[in-house]
């Protein structure tokens, strides 16, 4: 058993020319983690999710490699962290979207599979190795509902 | 370092020729930084003892474990106690003291950054205030290379106050049995001033120019800096420690102690406060945590260097260099003294003031027979001293703490260009060493 017989191939897709603030609409409405983000191609680009929504509204210096830990001083109101996203929200998704990635192939074993899924705590894009084509996404909830189905 | 016997030299080379061509090899490995620096230092101390220059004991004869144990000491210490927020806690309180002015706040995080300089090391202190820095200049909607700028000149002069303020001191202090003390008395009043001095054109290059609106003010004096401070119980037992340390740096010359065992004992002891209470598995995860936090990088680059300099050192080469460099200056003490100064600020802007110091030690060293003793040298210690802390500023590579300004920079998005930086620089790093010449001149010559 392989990738494709788990994902979900039909998964909602971001163009990359999208804004941030149509990417965040449908997170929200969808309580979606992730996205996957794509060329005019259908070429597998990165992910857009909800971790983006967090880091567009703290202040960039957190991030920094090797930077502050923790900033238990920081008072900041919900107020500041939505006028911080209002100047970022009209930029295209590409601008936050995440773009290290582990991905598998529809090849990939079901195991193989199983473990990157519980490593990456995420759901895991699906690319055609012979032209990046995002080819599908498999979340926890579509591997558990097809462990679940299985009748022994 | 004792000079030693060659041993065989493989194929037949000449030792002084293997050894010179080898030591430039690895100074242009190290400037070209295309290799780490550590690993480039490990393979020329190999191929120096393989070549047959050292044998390895001779090779550990060389090493300075004086200057790593110090390094190594101060940076476990600094791990432990930058658990507890303190030095977050510095920073945000002077931010809010001058109500979040941003030329107020580049000169107290200067003075701040200057000060845990002189008292820990210059690397480390730019780790724990540029990330805040980063933070404030982002919350000020201001560009943060001005406050770089600075800090990166806070930090080279505050290192050249003390022995332990920068790795050239460390090194000079180590060779040349010199003690906390002396570093102070003889450093810190020239550099307080070169410090102040230097706010003068940081004020015209920036301090006009730079403004931030009511609201981002605000969001900065409405830090709560209190809350900076995680483990207060940490705390006490880390600021007792390092008073300990500190309190033990200024006696330990007359105790016959060196620099390293303050810092070594000084980290043990803190390690203990850490760990008293935690059951052993918790231990060894704190304590792995701690050390894990030590730059080994640093400390393999200087072990390796240490070598290559002794083997250079061995072959005569650094004695017949400063017979030249004695016969160009007449053995005048005010020319060479100048020389050492101006050669060694130049030097330490254009590459990496370790290595310069680590292979100019013992050149001076062996100038003491024409000087009268060791006892006269001082004017030519404290020459280098100055002229390779103040010389890193020079340029962004001039020393480890502003590469990794450059490299914090960087990864937040305001990159700092080579060519901007040391345009306003050098000049100004070239001004620090025309004070500094004048106070050597009145002071020693």
């Amino acid at each position: 058993m392989t990738a494709s017989q788990v994902m979900d191939p039909h998964p909602s897709v971001l163009h990359k020319d999208e804004l941030i603030h149509k990417g965040l609409e449908l997170i929200m409405d969808h309580r979606y983690r992730n996205i996957p983000v794509v060329d005019d191609n259908g070429c597998f680009e990165g992910i857009f999710g909800v971790n983006c929504l967090l880091r567009l509204v703290l202040p960039k210096a957190l991030f920094v490699e090797r930077g502050l830990k923790t900033v238990p001083f920081i008072k900041h109101t919900l107020r500041d962290l939505k006028i911080r996203l209002k100047e970022v929200e009209d930029m295209p998704v590409t601008y936050c979207m995440n773009q290290d990635i582990e991905v598998v192939t529809p090849d990939t074993p079901l195991v193989e599979t199983l473990l990157i899924l519980y490593r990456t705590r995420n759901s895991i894009p699906v690319v055609d190795p012979k032209n990046g084509n995002l080819v599908g996404m498999i979340s926890y909830w579509d591997v558990g509902s097809k462990i679940l189905e299985q009748n022994i | 370092m004792q000079h030693t016997t060659i041993s065989e030299i493989i194929f037949g080379w000449d030792p002084v020729w293997f050894a010179g061509i080898l030591f430039l090899l690895t100074y242009l490995m190290i400037v070209t930084e295309k290799i780490n620096r550590a690993i480039v230092a490990l393979l020329s101390a190999g191929l120096m003892i393989l070549g047959g220059v050292l044998s390895q004991e001779a090779a550990m004869r060389g090493v300075d474990f004086n200057t790593l144990g110090l390094l190594t000491g101060m940076m476990v210490i600094v791990a432990v106690t930058r658990r507890t927020g303190v030095f977050q806690f510095l920073a945000v309180w002077s931010a809010k003291k001058v109500n979040a002015d941003p030329w107020g706040i580049l000169v107290m995080l200067s003075l701040i950054t200057a000060v845990l300089s002189a008292l820990l090391d210059n690397v480390t202190t730019v780790l724990l205030v540029v990330p805040v820095t980063l933070l404030i200049a982002e919350e000020l909607n201001i560009k943060p290379y001005p406050f770089l700028f600075a800090e990166i000149f806070a930090s080279n002069i505050g290192g050249a106050a003390t022995l332990i303020g920068d790795p050239p001191n460390i090194m000079i202090g180590s060779a040349a049995n010199l003690s906390f003390t002396d570093f102070l008395f003889n450093l810190a009043p020239i550099v307080l001033i070169i410090l102040l001095v230097m706010f003068i054109p940081f004020y015209f290059l920036w301090g006009r120019s730079l403004t931030a609106t009511e609201y981002n003010r605000q969001k900065i004096m409405n830090y709560n800096e209190c809350q900076s401070i995680t483990d207060i119980v940490l705390l006490k037992k880390s600021l007792f420690v390092l008073t300990l340390v500190l309190t033990g740096f200024t006696v330990a010359h007359h105790l016959h102690l060196q620099p390293a065992s303050i810092a070594m004992l000084g980290a043990a002891l803190l390690l203990l406060l850490d760990n008293l209470n935690r059951r052993s598995d918790n231990q060894s995860r704190s304590v792995h945590a701690s050390f894990a936090e030590v730059e080994w990088v640093t400390i393999f680059f200087f072990l390796g260097l240490f070598i290559i300099v002794h083997g250079v050192e061995s072959t005569g080469l650094l004695k017949t260099s400063a017979e030249y460099i004695l016969k160009l200056t007449d053995g005048d003490m005010t020319i060479t003294s100048m020389t050492i100064l101006w050669g060694s600020a130049i030097a330490s802007a254009l590459v990496d003031n370790i290595p310069f110091v680590a292979a100019t030690i013992p050149l001076i060293k062996s100038m003491a027979p024409t000087f009268g003793g060791t006892e006269a040298l001082m004017p030519l210690w404290w020459s280098l001293a100055l002229g390779a802390c103040l010389g890193g500023n020079g340029s962004l590579i001039g020393t480890c703490a502003n590469i990794i300004v450059a490299g914090f920079a960087e990864r937040s998005g305001n990159p700092i260009s080579f060519v901007r930086f040391m345009l306003g620089a050098f000049p100004l790093m070239l001004a620090s060493i025309a004070i500094s010449s004048v106070y050597i001149y009145l002071r020693y010559l």
